[in-house]
């Protein structure tokens, strides 16, 4: 006769198990795909697509020297962090006092601006990337790394307000309410209290603000051409007419999602709370 | 003088209008002066050059009637249902699996983040190459095994299938986070009190856990529903649209429609229609609950 409670035990460690070995298993089906594409840039061009893959090879690093030189690379490299650092910056600007007012003051026009925000953050690209395509060119901001920066509030004001109010509404009220007390103006007690209090998470929010813009396809497909191409436009455009440069395509990539694991991971103990828009404690 | 600490404890609604200027005017510059544009645009008859008529109500009638677009409107929900359908399936049960675990739950968690960091552009190529009918590593994985080769993004008939696999690879881990993340909120005792009572694994999921977690589920289908619409990046650079028009979403019609044909009003009448359906799908989402921002 088995004891009941070691069987029991017995099935809970089989499922702690099973647990490990989905989980494995899905990593492995995460990673994958990118270590291939690590694997396709470092391959000599006439392994790379050998028939079978060959599995043992010697590493050929030569792309990752020869692709800042080739078809823009570079520039488009320096184009992202202007846009990013341009983009990020006004984002918080604008962001921060609004999801200030919003968790301090609880304005009347407060419900009606969070369903602007959503919906504004909903809207399909192509909808108002027209209409800033015509505007732009006329205004001459056209294929900018400024005027790409701008349209990019359009996703980034809501993603940094929704992220900074669910920040500034863990600082305990009273101590806004004691600065008041005291003889603090609200631009005071935003700058001298919410600010220090709510810094990791501005600077979280910072972050991933910044991989949305660094990785944004669409619009910026649209509104640059040439002078301000960004990364993942410069990794298109490996796609020629004649040929596909796959191994340059790869390098590029590669060197495009490196930098933005690095931020994640930086900013790692808030990415919980920025993926949920802050609606996950 | 006892009015004044009076008013500056409730903080006036006046008071707080100010901080939220500069948000108004960049997001009435960004969202609100293109949408203006687009219905003011969607009345004329254009195409970047001289030709600028008033023309009516005509975009909207020709575009009732237009077969390619209805296809396109049909491939986007096809798409969104399936992806958000099959990502929610997945990123639940991963994140189970995950809470369920005691050690190494933040290396998994890291680990299986790493899609959500990569660019849309970049997820379809590196798709192409592994998904590619001769070379691909799947295909040779799958003759290995047995299997005939598979047309993936080629076959007419497979083709939206691999750009919802591709999307289930890139977007899973946002279903899965939150989902997690919510999880680890769930109070143990309603939990504990059903397992007394007798109920089973499933049942516990169906009748406890689900429902205490519905503020969060619905945040994140709501945000998957909105990105899945959206749709634009995996598809333009994978197939572009086709085979034929079997993976044409709305966002890559209208891309073709006003930088390929340079018919910008047909282009915008599409959008504005597209949008009001957008908008109206998340005003349900918020009728059923979802709140963004301020936490469940």
């Amino acid at each position: 006769m088995t004891n009941p409670l070691a069987s029991r035990r017995t099935r809970r460690r089989l499922g702690d198990a099973a647990a490990y070995a989905i989980a494995i298993g899905a990593t492995v089906i995460t990673l994958f795909p990118l270590y291939w594409l690590f694997v396709i840039s470092t391959k000599p061009p006439r392994d790379a697509f050998a028939s079978p893959p060959s599995l043992i090879y010697i590493p050929d690093f030569s792309k990752y020297i020869s692709i800042w030189s080739t078809a823009g690379f570079g520039q488009a490299f320096i184009n992202s962090i202007l846009v990013v650092i341009l983009g990020v910056t006004i984002a918080i600007i604008v962001a921060t006092p609004a999801a200030y007012a919003l968790v301090r003051f609880r304005p009347r026009a407060g419900r009606f601006i969070k369903v602007w925000l959503l919906l504004a953050y909903a809207i399909p690209e192509f909808l108002f990337v027209i209409p800033m395509y015509v505007l732009y060119q006329s205004i001459g901001l056209y294929d900018t790394q400024i005027g790409l920066a701008l349209i990019y509030q359009v996703f980034a004001v809501p993603f940094a307000v929704w992220l900074i109010q669910s920040f500034f509404m863990e600082v305990p009220s009273d101590l806004g309410d004691a600065a008041r007390v005291d003889g603090c103006s609200e631009l005071e007690s935003l700058l001298r209290i919410y600010l220090p209090l709510a810094a990791p998470g501005l600077a979280a929010t910072a972050v991933l603000v910044g991989i949305n813009m660094w990785n944004e396809v669409t619009i910026a497909l649209s509104l640059t051409f040439d002078q301000s191409r960004t990364v993942p436009i410069a990794v298109a455009g490996f796609r020629g007419y004649a040929a596909i440069r796959w191994q340059e395509m790869a390098t590029a990539a590669v060197l495009a999602v490196v930098p933005m694991i690095f931020f994640a991971a930086l900013a790692q103990r808030y990415l919980v709370k920025g993926l949920t828009f802050g609606a996950v404690k | 003088m006892t009015v004044r600490p009076f008013r500056v404890r409730t903080g006036g609604t006046d008071r707080g209008g100010r901080f939220l200027v500069p948000l108004v005017l960049v997001m009435a510059l960004t969202s609100l002066f293109p949408t203006l544009y687009s219905i003011y645009m969607s009345f004329f008859d254009w195409n970047w050059g001289e030709r600028f008529n008033f023309v009516g109500i005509d975009n909207y009638v020709s575009l009732a009637g237009d077969e390619r677009f209805r296809t396109a409107l049909l491939n986007t929900f096809v798409f969104t249902i399936s992806a958000v359908a099959v990502e929610f399936v997945i990123g639940l049960g991963l994140a189970l699996v995950v809470h369920r675990i005691r050690r190494g739950v933040s290396i998994f968690r890291t680990l299986l983040l790493v899609p959500l960091m990569v660019s849309g552009i970049i997820v379809s190529f590196i798709w192409k190459i592994m998904l590619d009918p001769s070379l691909g590593i799947v295909n040779h994985v799958l003759q290995a095994l047995g299997f005939a080769p598979v047309g993936f993004l080629g076959d007419p008939g497979l083709a939206m299938a691999s750009i919802v696999l591709i999307d289930l690879w890139w977007q899973s881990a946002f279903v899965f986070i939150v989902l997690l993340a919510g999880l680890g909120s769930v109070p143990m005792e309603p939990l504990e009190a059903a397992e007394v009572d007798g109920a089973g694994t499933l049942q516990r999921l169906w009748y406890v856990t689900l429902p205490l977690l519905r503020p969060v589920i619905l945040v994140v289908l709501l945000f998957r529903t909105i990105d899945c619409l959206k749709v634009f990046a995996i598809i333009f650079g994978t197939t572009g649209g086709g085979p034929l028009t079997t993976t044409e979403s709305v966002q890559v019609l209208a891309y073709r429609i006003a930088f390929k044909q340079l018919n910008m009003s047909q282009s915008m009448t599409m959008m504005v229609i597209f949008a009001l359906i957008v908008l109206v799908i998340v005003l349900l989402y918020q009728r059923f609950g979802a709140t963004s921002g301020e936490g469940a």
